[in-house]
């Protein structure tokens, strides 16, 4: 992560150099302007009541000016700052989030699948958030760093001591909002964290099962429960906006301390000069007033860097893989299938015959359960105890360790052995979850590579869907929502069918393909499904209770029952 | 979308974030008025400013420090009432949002939990009821405080200012007003442009959450370089647009610079003049120091809550998208109504039609049933055919649009549902996080310990309660860990401990294999004992244990 902001921060250097320097412009013309002032009121007053001549000899034309000047530079460079921060910040992040996602997918099974489910990964999104949000304000400490500097330069013809008083006050608060940040962000942050994703667990286990709850009567207990964790979370919130605020009591005390002592100090000094070191240490503290805030995101945009870098280690796959064998044989234990062979997985429900199709495609490792426990409209699945410890949930997150210890090979080479990229092409698969992406029917079908239009129709009508597509408004391009909820159930398994017999592989992994469907379709599919493995000589891995689908299989296969679950 | 959206944002999100507003209650107006009160504090600081400064600068007696001593009291008493001030400000603001999001939060679980038709709540709902509600905070603690203050505070500081000098007070007003007409024909336009840009920010954040999610398939399809590549192209996109909107959406932020630091500017170079006694122009009044200095540190103040404003700006862009899909959740549909049953009733659907929405095919259309009071009748058909509907529609989970159902001597229509009289085990039977006795219990609440045990085993429970330390067991996050069969297991003994005269089965075997769902068929059969009872299922197995099979 560090590395990729490194890499774009070079490469949009220009942009980012451009905007921190017009960031120190603004900051430094902010408080020249209002000393320059100071110093020429003061000097005029004095000239003023020492009469005309004096009045006439006081050079007004060089502060005027400057002050115009100021003016002037104050607002071109804020808009130039603005502009060219966020330009270069924009460029950066276009690359930043596919290359993440090269690097996600890049990443041992486990790690990049606990990061796809629910709340890891909607803290995926808010820690790439929080680092683009860094990102844009790169160009703020030269702006801060640049007024304190000017009030310096400012305070400094008063004498020394003024000088430090400012120097002594600008540490002050630097140290006590850096201080304050840290405190927070070590206690209220995790604790803030904790207690939205309790929320946001409690509120999609309730959801889920919301017509139980209201036929039950259940749902304002329910609602009652989400709610008092809001509460929690609200309370959380305050507390840490309480805490926040000793902070601007503390800033604004050591803004009037600096003040009233600079002006002290100064008191020997020429007025004029007073007046300007006075000003200066004021608008230079005022500019420091946001630094609890920065602080407080750059610290959390550091954690969440730190994060990021420990799940995305790993270099995108490099294109010269080995090739994978052209038409690999199977073996489950003893049981070896040719290319070609069908084979039904059998075994009473929770067995784990999902399991060992995840396992034939690396998405699972053998000693992980349940990654995506299907029914779980949200995706939130449970938590495994690693994520548990990643997420910093304490030990009450288990993990389920149940074990599934068939031997799968593939061509004589054990499955975990093997590179991914020998794996995953040997086979096309249709989850049992018949997981979709958001966007059109084209964009799901996709996935399986490039078709023509043809290949499209072909496989929707092998999985009973062509009349339905067709009926679409848009067809093949009609949106069909976040994991296809403008299908319905049925609908979804047989896009996700279609999409895998649209791949070409040696092997078709079929989940549960025609569950929820009625017989007459069901039907249709296994005798569509028959004529086509019997065109592309695939074999097939079944995973199904029901007897229409498992006819087609002329090999079975009981996979052993788990031992006592505990 | 984008050419609807300031029609839906007028329509919808501001006039419902209005009213949402209100559950601030009183902190809602203390929060701006905390911001109004630092402009005397305000005041006094740039008074003890001049004042220390014209007691250094004038001969007078007591000359220098000891003359100057009270006003630099002055200015840290100042500053530090400044610092009290924002705090007690950012707490109202903070009490009026939690106000606000606590009364979000209950609409939208209330939505969640209480839409009146059995559809999936999807992923955005629940975004929207935990991230979209904590986005209305910025938008009330900070943004509306703002606002308010920001309508009044420059005028009071101009009024205090005309007090020691009218005429920079009268230049101050005047830099106000084109600084007004500006945003008023730039502002509409950079606003605009800038809502498009948050909106498209938060469209590409959801694509690549979304992409994520979908990572097992993509990895199995070995879709990843396509995806990253189609990922890439949407960020690219997104750049090139957001860059050439962005120099229209920072003219508003430069146009607020421009005038803050001219105002600043032209009180300076007035009151210099004017001290010099150079005017080129005659005016009625002949400033002295204290007085020119105190317009001088008040000026920058003028501007400063609409930079205040235009800070918290971004908070109310992110309140402004949430608010409409929170405000396009679904009104909750009335609680159940409270009916019993003290016999098992006669059921009698008579030309019923149920259509989901104005427009959609119905799902039946002019469907009569009879069944006879204590009747067991199982529903057959192929998906799609309506069976869950059905159930649904006596659940109050699906629409009567036409006909009528008879419960008794009682009509669904009048009753909305019959929930209350029904036992009844659902197709999605998901498991709260709590212990097993707690979820055993919660269609029955008062049922007793052993009870509970005893209906478990029989429905085939045994292994989860031995093997997980019987009804204590904590079932974890979802109740990971339980299998499809043993969730519908947990369904099944649901229904059967409420003591209701209506039992509805929806597919109670499915994910069954075929021997756990024999061995299930004779406790199925004695929980629809003395109850009139409708299954929906696929299987014949099943369907042959009723009384009479319908075909859908």
């Amino acid at each position: 992560m560090a590395l990729l902001i490194r890499q774009q921060r070079r490469r949009h250097a220009d942009g980012l150099r451009l905007a921190a320097a017009s960031a120190a412009v603004v900051g430094a013309a902010t408080v020249l302007l209002l000393g320059l002032s100071g110093w020429f009121l003061t000097g005029a007053a004095i000239a003023g009541l020492a009469g005309l001549a004096s009045a006439q000899a006081f050079n007004v034309l060089l502060p005027s000016a400057g002050i115009r000047l100021l003016a002037i530079l104050r607002t071109a460079f804020r808009y130039l700052e603005r502009l060219s921060g966020h330009a270069a910040a924009l460029k950066a992040l276009a690359a930043i989030r596919p290359a993440l996602f090269a690097s996600l997918a890049a990443s041992p099974p486990a790690q990049a699948l606990a990061l796809s489910r629910g709340e890891a990964s909607a803290r995926l999104v808010q820690d790439i958030d929080a680092v683009e949000t860094r990102f844009i304000r790169l160009s703020a400490p030269w702006g801060a760093g640049a007024a304190v500097a000017a009030g310096l330069a400012m305070a400094a013809p008063a004498g020394w001591a003024p000088a430090l008083v400012v120097a002594v006050a600008v540490a002050g608060a630097v140290t006590s909002a850096h201080w304050l940040a840290r405190r927070l962000n070590a206690r209220t942050g995790p604790a803030l964290q904790r207690a939205a994703g309790a929320l946001k667990d409690a509120l999609a286990a309730h959801a889920a099962a919301a017509p139980e709850l209201r036929v039950y009567g259940a749902q304002d207990r329910a609602a009652e429960e989400v709610e008092a964790l809001g509460r929690a979370l609200d309370d959380l919130k305050r507390q840490a906006v309480a805490a926040q605020g000793w902070l601007a009591v503390l800033q604004g005390l050591i803004l009037g301390l600096a003040v009233a002592l600079t002006l002290a100090f100064a008191h020997a000094a020429a007025a004029p000069l007073a007046a300007m070191a006075g000003l200066a240490a004021a608008m230079a503290l005022e500019g420091l007033g946001g630094l609890g805030k920065a602080f407080e995101q750059d610290a959390g945009a550091q954690a969440a860097a730190q994060r990021l870098d420990e799940v995305l280690v790993h270099a995108p796959a490099t294109p010269d893989a080995p090739a994978a064998p052209d038409r690999p044989s199977l073996s489950f234990g003893d049981l070896v299938l040719e290319p070609g062979s069908r084979l039904v997985l059998t075994g009473p429900s929770g067995c784990g015959k999902t399991t060992v199709l995840e396992r034939l495609l690396a998405l699972r490792l053998s000693n992980s359960d349940h990654p995506r426990e299907s029914g779980d409209p949200s995706g939130l699945g449970p938590l495994t105890a690693e994520r548990g410890r990643k997420l910093g949930l304490g030990p009450r997150f288990r993990g389920d360790d149940r074990r599934v210890g068939l031997r799968l090979e593939i061509d004589g080479q054990p499955v975990e052995a093997l590179d991914v990229q020998i794996l995953r092409p040997a086979f096309a698969h249709a989850p049992q979850d018949a997981a979709l992406i958001a966007g059109t029917v084209r964009a799901n079908l996709r996935l399986a590579g490039d078709h023509a239009e043809t290949a499209l129709w072909d496989a929707l009508a092998d999985a009973a869907l062509e009349t339905r597509v067709r009926a679409l408004p848009q067809g093949l391009d009609t949106w069909i929502g976040e994991n296809g909820e403008r299908l319905s159930g049925g609908e979804r398994r047989r896009l996700s069918l279609a999409r895998a017999l649209l791949r070409d592989a040696p092997w078709l992994l079929l989940d549960e393909p025609t569950e929820g469907l009625d017989p007459a379709t069901e039907a249709l599919v296994v005798q569509r499904l028959d004529v086509r493995l019997k065109r592309t000589g695939q074999g097939l891995v079944l995973v199904s209770h029901r007897a229409a689908p498992r006819a087609l299989c002329d090999q079975q296969l009981p996979i052993a029952p788990p031992r006592a679950i505990g | 979308m984008p050419v609807s959206f300031t029609a839906d944002l007028d329509a919808v999100a501001r006039p419902w974030l209005k009213t949402i507003g209100l559950a601030g209650g009183r902190a809602r107006q203390a929060a701006p008025l905390w911001l109004l009160a630092d402009v005397p504090a305000a005041i006094a600081f740039a008074a003890g400013l001049a004042l220390s400064i014209d007691a250094l600068a004038i001969d007078a007696l007591p000359r220098g420090l000891a003359a100057a001593a009270p006003w630099l009291v002055l200015i840290a008493a100042a500053a530090l009432a400044r610092g009290l001030l924002a705090r007690r400000a950012a707490e109202a603001g903070a009490k009026a949002a939690a106000g606000v999001k606590a009364r979000a939060r209950h609409e939208a679980v209330a939505a969640i939990l209480g839409h009146g038709v059995a559809r999936r709540t999807g992923g955005e709902a629940l975004s929207a009821a935990v991230e979209g509600v904590e986005a209305l905070d910025g938008h009330i603690s900070r943004f509306m405080p703002a606002r308010l203050a920001s309508a009044l505070a420059p005028l009071l500081i101009i009024a205090a200012i005309a007090v020691a000098t009218p005429v920079a007070a009268a230049i101050l007003l005047l830099t106000l007003i084109p600084f007004g007409l500006v945003m008023a024909l730039a502002g509409g336009a950079a606003a605009e442009e800038s809502r498009r840009q948050f909106l498209a920010l938060e469209r590409l954040s959801s694509l690549f959450l979304d992409r994520v999610r979908a990572l097992p398939v993509v990895l199995a399809f070995q879709a990843e370089g396509a995806v990253t590549r189609d990922l890439s192209l949407a960020a690219e996109d997104l750049a090139r647009r957001t860059i050439r909107v962005l120099r229209v959406a920072f003219l508003s932020s430069g146009a607020l610079e421009f005038f803050a630091a001219l105002s600043v500017a032209l009180v300076a170079v007035y009151c210099g003049f004017n001290l010099l006694r150079l005017l080129p122009f005659p005016v009625p009044e002949q400033l002295d120091l204290k007085r020119a200095f105190f317009a001088l540190a008040l000026a920058p103040e003028v501007y400063a809550p609409l930079r205040r404003l235009a800070a918290a700006y971004h908070d109310r862009q992110a309140a402004e998208a949430a608010a409409q899909t929170l405000a396009a959740l679904p009104a909750p549909a009335p609680a159940p109504p409270l009916v019993t049953f003290k016999a098992p009733p006669a059921l009698r659907f008579q030309a019923v039609t149920v259509a989901y929405g104005v427009g959609e095919t119905p799902v039946f259309e002019g469907f009569d049933l009879d069944v006879a009071p204590g009747e067991v009748v199982a529903l057959l058909g192929p998906s799609g055919s309506g069976k869950t509907t059905l159930l649904n529609l006596l659940l109050g989970l699906a629409p009567l649009s036409g006909g009528e159902v008879l419960v008794g001597d009682r009509r669904l229509s009048h009753l909305g549902s019959i929930a209350a009289a029904v036992a009844w085990a659902g197709q999605s039977p998901l498991v709260l996080p709590g212990t097993l006795a707690d979820n055993l219990a919660l269609a029955w609440p008062t049922a007793a310990r052993d009870q509970l045990e005893q209906v478990a085993r029989i429905v085939g429970l045994a292994q989860v309660l031995d093997g997980r330390g019987g009804l204590d067991a904590r079932l974890d996050e979802r109740g990971a860990g339980l299998s499809g069969g043993e969730r519908r297991r947990l369904s099944l003994a649901r229904a059967m401990l409420k003591p209701a005269t209506i039992l509805l089965l929806d597919e109670p075997t499915a994910d069954l294999d075929a021997a756990s769902e024999l061995a299930l068929l004779p406790v199925i059969r004695q929980a629809a004992e003395g109850r009139t009872t409708l299954i929906a299922t696929h299987s014949e197995v099943l369907a042959a244990l009723a009384d009479r099979v319908v075909r859908l």
